[in-house]
């Protein structure tokens, strides 16, 4: 059963935040979605798993080494950056 | 105008690359506005990359799409232009390197007129969940043009490109081409790679091609195809040369028909898509019915595991390192959190917390596993079905478009109406969709599934098809 205890776990675990009205609505959403989703806890087989299909290493690239995009271009995305590191709040 | 017609007049210099590329972009200013399927759009990029493409023209070093003005899907990375994937969340987001399939498209000389609107992440059937606003169908304006690629159906069937690049994990080509009008081809797993498209759900996205017909769909996959280092999931198998049969006779061909896929379609939809069939007979195609007895299952296979994939996909949007940055969150954690919970909107948050759900311990193996167990199921009844019939024909989606707002609020409703499109993602299976009838003045939907690698035979099934069939435009 669904309720909002589970939900507020699940936001924990998925790095989200919702104030009591969305955690109301979510729980909502989740107890029909979940419904919908209890379907498959009817099907019986045999079946193995479905894994997709194994990657053939032979096929990788070269491990050859190739210049790397240019650090401005990429730090450009970052909303806050310092001496070309992104900065983040104090962790320790 | 299709683009074996625009490579003509192309060729022939009856037009230059530019004065069609600005063409489309003065088509673009006047009716995007009512149908709001464009993002960005490119135009000084564009007029360049025109430029560019009347030289090789010029010097008789032409390839099939060289000058060809195309779209490409906001999702889809283009290297200094923005690729929102219609989400606050990357709403200022510019790559920095381009999708391998632009990058084959750009060594072809295409000219990308803009970035399409699209549902936000990929994440949805109705193209409504845009950051940037919704988009409505050509057809009727208050309807929804299907999604998640809505913008890149409804820029093909506006007239607003010739073509577009569009992504499919769940049907996302295939059914807003059935509601606009349009051909949809979502091309086998591997067949092209997924390097540079954001990813969702790894193991089912899958770049596919909008056009206004299948063999137009099939010059767009030629380019774009193929193996890519960057992609271990990309297959050599894909070398193109998917339009060869076009054109020829498919009489030899058997066309299954899977009962539990008409059974819960609507009247019209059903209909039309019986009349198809009954082409395909008269055509002298052997037409049979088949079984795929785990459809049931489908839907609620497809949801849990893309979800449990978006949820991993989607752990990389921290506000850190790109992305959208919340002003909140005095420590590392509460930022991140603040940080996504402004970026994403509700959908994606629902999927998120639903593949975090199905990935949970204590629900791993009633669900996750549980899943791909069906998954497993439903490759081997395709097998099965392919063992006697070439391709196999269904409905793309149970109705045609609906009414903006009818049922964008009720998830467990959306989620249902993918069901006649998850399974060829669950399969990995190439299928295309085309215009099969009208009701209401909205068009009505079929798609042709193949065998791995196969577009060639969906491709040539479909043309017959669209040979003989005539398609409406629309009217804006």
């Amino acid at each position: 059963m669904f309720d909002e205890k589970l939900t507020a776990h699940l936001a924990e675990l998925s790095k989200l935040e919702f104030n009591n009205e969305e955690l109301e609505k979510m729980t909502e959403d989740m107890t029909a979605i979940v419904g919908l989703m209890d379907k498959v806890r009817g099907f019986e087989t045999d079946e193995k798993p479905y894994t997709v299909e194994p990657v053939s290493y032979g096929e990788l690239r070269e491990d050859n080494y190739k210049a790397s995009y240019p650090t401005d271009n990429i730090l450009k995305n970052a909303a806050n950056i310092k001496n070309d590191s992104f900065v983040v709040p104090k962790v320790v | 105008m299709k683009i074996s017609g625009i490579r003509k007049r192309l060729d022939s210099r009856e037009i230059g690359a530019v004065e069609l590329t600005k063409e489309y972009l003065d088509r673009i200013d006047r009716y995007d506005g009512k149908i709001n399927s464009y993002i960005t759009v490119c135009r000084d990029e564009a007029v360049a990359m025109a430029e560019r493409a009347q030289k090789l023209i010029d010097s008789g070093n032409a390839s099939a799409l060289t000058g060809i003005p195309l779209s490409v899907k906001d999702n889809i990375c283009t290297n200094g232009i923005k690729t929102t994937c219609a989400s606050r969340m990357l709403k200022d987001f510019v790559p920095v390197y381009d999708a391998y399939a632009v990058e084959k498209l750009k060594n072809e000389g295409f000219v990308m007129l803009g970035k399409t609107n699209m549902d936000e992440f990929a994440m949805g059937g109705s193209s409504q969940t845009s950051y940037f606003g919704g988009v409505k169908n050509p057809y009727n304006t208050e309807c929804v043009p299907g999604g998640s690629s809505g913008g890149a159906a409804a820029s093909v069937a506006a007239g607003m490109c010739a073509a577009a690049l569009g992504s499919d994990t769940g049907g996302s080509v295939r059914q807003p081409s059935a509601f606009c009008g349009v051909t949809g081809l979502k091309p086998t797993y591997g067949a092209v790679s997924r390097w540079g498209l954001i990813a969702f759900a790894s193991s089912f996205d899958q770049i596919g091609v909008c056009a206004l017909s299948a063999e137009d769909a099939g010059y767009v996959f030629d380019a774009i195809c193929g193996r890519d280092e960057n992609d271990a999931t990309s297959s050599a198998r894909a070398k193109g040369g998917s339009t060869e049969l076009i054109g020829k006779d498919i009489s030899n061909i058997t066309v299954g028909i899977p009962r539990e896929f008409i059974e819960d379609a609507s009247d019209e939809v059903k209909e039309a898509v019986q009349k198809a069939a009954e082409f395909y007979r008269q055509t002298g195609c052997n037409v049979k019915e088949c079984s795929l007895p785990s459809l049931e299952y489908a839907v609620s296979a497809y949801y849990l595991i893309s979800s449990a994939e978006a949820a991993s996909n989607l752990s990389r949007f921290d506000g850190i390192k790109y992305g959208h940055r919340s002003g909140l969150g005095e420590d590392y954690n509460a930022l991140i959190k603040s940080s996504r919970s402004e970026g994403f909107g509700t959908e994606v948050k629902r999927r998120i917390m639903l593949g975090n759900y199905a990935l949970c311990s204590g629900y791993y193996d009633a669900y996750y596993n549980k899943a791909r167990r069906i998954r497993a199921q439903i490759r081997n009844e395709y097998r099965a079905i392919f063992d006697s019939c070439d391709v196999i024909l269904t409905p793309t989606a149970p109705t045609p478009a609906y009414r903006i707002g009818a049922q964008e609020d009720d998830p467990v409703k959306m989620y249902l109406a993918d069901v006649c499109t998850v399974t060829a993602n669950i399969a990995g299976l190439p299928s295309v969709s085309t215009v099969c009838g009208y009701s209401g003045g909205l068009p009505v939907g079929m798609s042709i599934t193949g065998r791995p690698f196969d577009e060639k035979t969906i491709l040539a099934v479909c043309d017959r098809f669209e040979r003989d069939f005539e398609r409406k435009e629309c009217c804006l």
